[in-house]
């Protein structure tokens, strides 16, 4: 993917969204500054990327994307905490322990990174120029809600040609405050409060959502952001190596440093007396 | 297994969506509103494919909206449905169709009539008293016929739309979590889900006259 | 002639800030036969004078400044009648277009505007001549009931309660100043509109081979019901107000 990636080529994505006033309407589009992806150049891109990536479907596919994740953030009353984990696998692979999953699209706005590895990186770097030049042209910041319909209507006018993201992006503006916006390759949008996403995500929701309330401190809001990543680390083999976790206020993010998730679960079991599941002791040795 | 649901009131139309948004197994949003407003007095409801829809609605929200500036007056809402007819019509059959399906509700000022159209992705469009999309049409639509009165009051109407919801959530085996209800009259589009969810919220006024209704529809 | 340098390209200013194809093909309309429109409380009539060039050219008994542009509009031509009929061509396709989009007939002023467009165009595109053509258009829709507009080459358009375009235009203009009155008939319409045109038309005597009518209305179930008349129907009219050639008494 990544080799299709970097091949542009001067004409804009797909026209997804054909005018009624065909004539009349010549706005600039964001797509224009945009460069796009070379469509191989065979009768059905779609399906052949499929034969050469989709791994449950053939095992021994040339192409493994990267893809299992777990990502979350949520907003609270000290602003958003957004955590991720570090594992990339393809197929069965474990790629990487390292990967860093948010992206720093600017001082003040966080992109998280689920499903294609290269395609979240690709575009969530891309939107990082369009709100620079947004910044530029507007001489003001760009709001949450804006950058992130820029990636969403991106993605959409990449829609069935393969594109898998899953992602967060997470900003503070004096206009809007605190502000998550749920996007993925489907070309959803939505606002929200908490959201986890990737393969993990169902584990992350599992612990978040039973201790989550909006008034958690700064601390314990960190804490729930790391520690439900803990879980979905433990439960989901696509998910692991480490913690990255991040916090976001009206100053901008600030990094909160990298938890390698061996260590955390013993320490966690330990001080929380949980992870009970895990044994210790053979019954021989009690 | 969105839920989108209409009905035809006296001088107006309620209009009913799920508030869940449902990616894979999770439910991803619980607030979710799945309508647009093309103009002051056409709503549109819409359920399908991810992505699809709400580019597909804000497609034909601007188109309408244009209209309205362009030319000083409003598309009624039967234009507006013929003109999204068209619109996917025209898609089905490109490359990329849109997978989408709606409700247009609305009211037209000049002939002061409601409307409710029903259109689905392969661009059928047909005008109707109540029409429902997906699962939900299957449990809401014998429902209707057997209460659904020409004329009906608004009050009797969100008595009707209640008892629908609640079948709903009887019968579905997934939690929506709960619907936003709007109506469009000749005040334009409101959300009337107080009315319709009076224990959810308090602030709301419930009248001894609904509650009476309410016990003659259920008796 | 000081209009020389700017008289052969339609996009270029003078210096007095004038566009010279543009008042040129004005110029040729003020040549065409007389045509007339006025609004009535019930309907609307348009009226033209057809010019006979020579007694030889075969006599056409349709109408030719006369055009249907959908089921509520009508419009009469002055100008070149070529022109006209691309003009109409293309409003009769976009009135279709509305149609089948909306499925609602196009509003009157909406048809009118885009003819317009149309024309504006051809006065600022390169290269290009002007249409040669104004129009009167009466129509009806529920927006503003019965309606009539006058365009002329340059694309400018405006409603009219009565009006007049072609050769006499001007005296026809004080005529109809004189003699209009808000609560006219349909009926006083037409007979004002036959009146009008008989003192601006060179020809005395006149007759349906001369003349050109059609009304916009309603019948009895309130539909609105567009027509382009007759030569029998337009001599009946003459008969009627006592214009017509005295033939029939002999």
């Amino acid at each position: 993917m990544q080799a299709i990636a970097d091949s542009f080529v001067g004409t804009g994505p797909m026209g997804a969204m054909a005018a009624q006033h065909e004539e009349d309407v010549r706005a600039i589009q964001q797509q224009q500054l945009t460069p796009s992806l070379a469509v191989p150049p065979i009768s059905q891109p779609t399906a052949f990327l499929r034969a050469h990536t989709d791994d449950a479907s053939n095992p021994d596919c040339k192409i493994k994307i990267a893809h299992g994740t777990t990502t979350l953030a949520f907003r609270f009353k000290g602003g958003i905490v957004v955590a991720v984990d570090s594992r990339a696998t393809a197929g069965n692979w474990v790629a990487s322990q390292t990967v860093n999953k948010v992206i720093r699209i600017n001082p003040f706005l966080l992109g998280t990174m689920a499903g294609g590895a290269a395609d979240c990186q690709y575009w969530e770097t891309w939107l990082g120029g369009q709100c620079r030049l947004y910044e530029l042209r507007e001489k003001q910041r760009i709001s949450v809600a804006a950058a992130s319909k820029i990636l969403s209507n991106l993605v959409y006018s990449y829609k069935g040609m393969g594109l898998s993201m899953g992602t967060m992006v997470c900003g503070y503006t004096a206009r809007e405050g605190p502000t998550i916006y749920y996007v993925d390759s489907d070309g959803t949008r939505l606002k929200g409060d908490l959201f986890c996403v990737g393969s993990g995500q169902t584990f992350a929701y599992g612990v978040l959502d039973a201790t989550y309330k909006w008034d958690l401190t700064v601390e314990e809001a960190l804490a729930l952001g790391k520690r439900s990543i803990l879980a979905a680390t433990h439960r989901d083999a696509f998910s692991g190596g480490s913690v990255n976790l991040y916090h976001v206020t009206e100053e901008g993010w600030v990094y909160h440093g990298n938890y390698n998730c061996g260590p955390a679960i013993w320490e966690a079991k330990e001080k929380e007396d949980s992870f009970n599941n895990i044994i210790t002791k053979l019954k021989d040795d009690e | 297994m969105d839920i989108v649901l209409g009905l035809r009131i006296k001088g107006g139309v309620l209009v009913a969506t799920s508030k869940a948004a449902t990616r894979g197994i999770s439910v991803i949003k619980v607030g979710d509103d799945k309508t647009r407003e093309l103009n002051p007095n056409t709503l549109m409801a819409y359920t399908g494919e991810a992505g699809d829809t709400v580019q597909f609605a804000e497609y034909i929200m601007a188109n309408t909206r244009l209209y309205g500036i362009r030319h000083d007056i409003e598309l009624s809402p039967s234009a507006v449905a013929s003109f999204t007819r068209n619109q996917l019509a025209k898609a089905l059959r490109s490359r990329k169709p849109y997978q989408v399906n709606v409700l247009i509700a609305g009211f037209d000022p000049k002939t002061e009539k409601p409307t409710l159209n029903l259109i689905d992705y392969l661009a059928s469009n047909v005008e109707l008293p109540y029409a429902a999309h997906g699962y939900a049409a299957y449990y809401t639509m014998s429902l209707l016929d057997r209460h659904w009165k020409e004329g009906m009051t608004q009050e009797e109407g969100v008595v009707l739309m209640r008892m629908c919801i609640k079948e709903l959530q009887t019968r579905l085996p997934v939690d929506f979590k709960g619907v936003y209800v709007k109506v469009v009259d000749k005040d334009g589009i409101r959300d009337v889900s107080a009315l319709v969810y009076p224990d959810e919220y308090p602030e709301a006024e419930v009248t001894e006259e609904l509650e009476v209704q309410q016990g003659e529809i259920a008796a | 002639m000081g209009s020389r340098r700017y008289d052969s390209r339609t996009t270029i200013f003078s210096p007095e800030g004038r566009l010279y194809q543009v008042e040129y093909a004005q110029e040729a309309i003020s040549h065409a036969g007389t045509a007339i429109g006025i609004l009535a409380k019930d309907g609307i009539v348009l009226a033209a004078e057809r010019k006979v060039t020579s007694k030889l050219l075969e006599q056409d008994t349709s109408a030719e400044k006369m055009y249907t542009l959908n089921e509520s509009m009508v419009c009469a031509v002055a100008g070149l009648n070529s022109d006209a009929g691309i003009l109409v061509q293309n409003a009769r396709k976009s009135a279709q277009d509305y149609l089948r989009t909306y499925n609602e007939e196009i509003p009157c002023e909406q048809l009118v505007k885009h003819v317009c467009n149309v024309k504006q165009g051809y006065t600022q595109h390169g290269g290009l001549r002007p249409f040669g053509v104004s129009f009167i258009y009466a129509g009806y829709d529920d927006i503003r009931q019965f309606q009539l507009y006058q365009s002329n080459p340059s694309g400018n358009y405006s409603g009219w309660k009565a009006t007049s375009m072609g050769a006499n235009k001007a005296s026809a203009q004080t005529l109809l100043r004189q003699d209009y009155k808000d609560d006219m008939t349909l009926a006083e319409a037409c007979e004002l509109a036959v009146k009008i045109l008989s003192k601006t038309m060179d020809n005395t005597n006149l007759t349906s081979e001369k003349l050109e009518f059609a009304t916009v209305s309603k019948d009895a179930k309130d539909h609105v019901v567009h027509r382009i008349w007759q030569p029998d129907q337009i001599d009946q009219l003459l008969k009627d107000s006592g214009l017509g050639k005295e033939e029939d008494d002999e």
